[in-house]
């Protein structure tokens, strides 16, 4: 049984407009940031499939940035994170691609994310009413549920980002 | 540890432990998670709370969502009920216009709670609000509601969809609805099984709806559905509670409804490739909206 507790049917508490292609993106970059540590100075994200088409209106990508400077589902800066990143000098570009190769899933993102010498690439997909999954970590294939109330930066500790190896992929 | 899977359990349990579907619920949220009752009831708490700031939020704000295409009925509808004007009786009327104010917030990106999803968010808030509104439900009731609410969805969720994407509007709106029209049953003292039986005709009266929003977007036709939802809610709540019975047990409904999604074409499947999507009026927004930021 996928859906275990009440709050997986009542919550999460979220900005709108959608708990697929905006809360779950935002865990995506909430995990993100606990892995760096802090929010990443530069990023890559590569939206595929259902997100290319309605990022937009969905705001998946103010999602994802906002997850990407520490906010959780309900902050309501989400709405302003484009300006927020800029504000604190994040570089961000996007990419749309029709299907990801490492994940079959309509929701999905590759997300490249620089801070220093760190540098991580993970794959993330929401899998609907605010439940996510990180399935790729650099080059290894992981499984990591995200669910908006979890302690992600837990989550995170035992994954450490490597340093350098990866400035090209930028 | 008690597992519940299907509505007929579930009435069992309550029968066997004579305590109420939400009751259960708490029982059983406090065993998987190892906390105590009265912490799950504060988290529940906060989210009734999130769920009455985004209506006290949403009936007073006119403004449309960035897309342009929602906006500013929940105050048009709001300003018409306390005029006296309604044809629906209070309870109805009320109930749509905190859903509308709710759904509108979501889609302007303000905060909701997802009930069970944030495109079905304003059915439960809806119909919670009005029960208080009108006959004084207490908001401590109200956050039992919430749990019966919740093991009504969970027991949807895992024998059938909850998402537009996965099973047509049938599984998003229909069951928020399904679960409004038990909880309210249960808040107004009806039993466990009439509560089941609403929930079941609330189903029924929604099965086979697409999931077509235009140009993708939770806004049409998803927030006026919901604020149909809530009066489908309490109509299939007032026939359960007049002792009317759904012929078709409920867990019958729940399958039937998991078959009709799996039989859902992908083009009415949350894809904005069929239906209202593909109408004249919704292929000229979609095109609209795409070429403006792109």
């Amino acid at each position: 049984m996928e859906f275990q507790s009440c709050f997986d049917i009542i919550g999460p508490i979220m900005v709108g407009p959608s708990s697929s292609h905006t809360a779950g993106v935002v865990s995506i970059g909430k995990f993100i940031h606990e892995l760096l540590g802090d929010y990443p100075k530069e990023v890559k994200i590569v939206f595929y499939d259902s997100f290319a088409e309605t990022y937009q209106g969905h705001g998946t990508d103010k999602a994802l940035l906002g997850g990407l400077l520490g906010m959780d589902t309900d902050d309501s800066r989400i709405k302003n994170s484009l300006e927020w990143a800029k504000e604190n000098g994040m570089q961000y570009e996007i990419e749309f691609e029709s299907c990801c190769e490492y994940f079959d899933h309509p929701n999905t993102t590759i997300v490249t994310a620089k801070r220093g010498d760190c540098v991580v690439k993970v794959g993330g997909a929401s899998l609907g009413g605010g439940l996510s999954k990180i399935f790729m970590i650099d080059d290894d294939m992981v499984a990591i549920r995200l669910s908006a109330g979890d302690d992600f930066s837990a989550l995170a500790s035992s994954y450490h980002p490597r340093k350098k190896v990866m400035d090209k992929a930028i | 540890m008690m597992e519940i899977q299907t509505m007929k359990e579930l009435n069992e349990a309550c029968q066997r432990e004579e305590k109420s579907i939400g009751e259960i619920m708490l029982m059983m949220e406090a065993e998987k998670s190892g906390r105590d009752q009265q912490a799950i009831i504060s988290m529940m708490e906060e989210r009734l709370i999130k769920m009455k700031e985004a209506v006290d939020n949403g009936i007073k704000d006119a403004t449309t969502a960035p897309s342009g295409i929602s906006g500013g009925d929940a105050v048009k509808m709001n300003d018409y009920v306390q005029q006296g004007k309604s044809l629906s009786g209070s309870y109805i009327s009320n109930a749509m216009s905190f859903s509308l104010a709710t759904s509108e917030s979501n889609a302007r990106m303000g905060v909701i709670v997802a009930t069970p999803t944030a495109g079905a968010a304003g059915i439960l808030p809806g119909v919670l609000f009005s029960l208080h509104k009108n006959d004084g439900t207490p908001y401590k009731d109200l956050v039992m509601g919430l749990f019966t609410a919740s093991m009504l969805g969970l027991v949807i969720a895992n024998r059938s969809f909850i998402s537009g994407a996965a099973g047509g509007c049938q599984a998003e709106v229909g069951s928020a609805t399904a679960m409004a029209a038990g909880t309210i049953v249960e808040l107004k003292g009806g039993t466990p099984l009439q509560a089941v039986n609403a929930t079941a005709i609330a189903m029924k009266s929604l099965l086979g709806l697409v999931c077509d929003p235009v140009a993708g977007l939770v806004e049409v036709p998803c927030i006026k559905r919901n604020v149909i939802g809530t009066s489908i809610a309490f109509s299939a709540a007032d026939m359960s509670l007049a002792g009317i019975e759904s012929r078709i047990p409920c867990d019958e409904v729940i399958e039937a409804m998991y078959k009709v999604g799996n039989d859902m074409p992908r083009t009415l499947r949350e894809t904005a490739l069929g239906g209202l999507a593909m109408t004249e009026t919704g292929k000229r927004v979609k095109e609209r909206l795409f070429c403006r930021k792109s």
